[in-house]
């Protein structure tokens, strides 16, 4: 819990006090989580955000993907661990996981040999070919049908945080 | 400290997923560039019907005004759409096998009341 605990009433009608009883790294992890999927759904539109757009943006994603994966390090070390124990749970999740790891480590990284605005702006001129361009579109096919899987596989984690975070009561019976 | 040291081994998986990538383009490239390397270069220079030019394919159009241009969205709703779409059907999966755990423990609940009151009766 971070934050001060003591909260006032007015505080807690104005979802306030709610906001401030979810934990700083959960918080971190929600929004930092939607920047991210926000982020690849526009460096995945092409065409819609134009190549210098779309190389800043994945060479930006790059790093955040690996900020994502350190602040998450304890469960890949945690689940890998207990992956073999006959009741794991997460399996798919990890299987999921690491799909998505190898696809968007594919696409990032040949995204970074194929630039023809971001490295050459830094200077650096990659050789690029056929087999770095081919990788990079098949990559990203399949990191566009991972990202959402990887979101919903946690849905019940991201409503019960959004309705902390946003202050969303959920309806109550009466009687 | 923590953070450094996870940041290092997060950077070393990486690194080794990016090393098997350069193996795979070194030994075995014809898996995956077989005849379609020349298409996909020439669908790339051409970028599409607003795409934009990219460098050392004759001119340096980078695109910056095309998020303004509304004829571009259609590309951005098509990814938003199938990320919905995907979402969707996973949560409504993981729905309906809470709903059938939730049936599951119920019967078996229900079958185990029944059990011990035809015990208590006997």
């Amino acid at each position: 819990v971070s934050g001060s605990p003591a909260t006032s009433p007015a505080d807690t009608a104005t979802g306030i006090g709610r906001r401030r009883k979810v934990a700083a790294r959960v918080r971190l992890d929600f929004w930092f989580d939607l920047v991210l999927l926000l982020g690849f759904t526009l460096a995945y539109s092409f065409g819609f955000t134009g190549i210098a757009i779309h190389e800043w943006l994945g060479l930006g994603l790059g790093v955040a993907f690996l900020l994502h994966l350190t602040l998450h390090w304890d469960w890949v070390i945690r689940t890998t661990k207990n992956l073999f124990r006959p009741r794991a749970h997460d399996k798919l999740i990890y299987a999921v996981n690491l799909a998505l790891l190898l696809a968007m480590t594919f696409c990032i990284a040949s995204g970074i040999l194929i630039s023809r605005v971001a490295l050459p702006y830094l200077g650096i001129y990659p050789l690029g070919g056929a087999f770095w361009t081919r990788l990079h579109i098949l990559t990203a096919e399949v990191t566009l049908g991972l990202v959402p899987v990887h979101v919903a596989l946690r849905w019940r984690w991201i409503v019960q945080v959004a309705r902390r975070l946003l202050g969303w009561r959920p309806a109550r019976r009466r009687g | 400290m923590r953070f450094l040291r996870h940041l290092a081994a997060a950077a070393l998986v990486v690194a080794a997923v990016v090393l098997l990538g350069l193996a795979w383009a070194h030994f075995g490239a014809s898996t995956l560039v077989s005849g379609v390397g020349h298409q996909v270069q020439q669908e790339l220079a051409a970028g599409g019907t607003h795409g934009p030019g990219i460098y050392g394919f004759g001119h340096a159009e980078l695109g910056l005004g095309s998020m303004l241009d509304p004829a571009n969205l259609p590309v951005l709703r098509h990814t938003v759409v199938i990320e919905i779409a995907v979402i969707a059907g996973v949560v409504i999966l993981d729905v309906m096998r809470l709903w059938a755990r939730r049936a599951d423990r119920r019967d078996w609940l229900a079958q185990s009341q029944y059990r011990s009151e035809d015990d208590a009766d006997e």
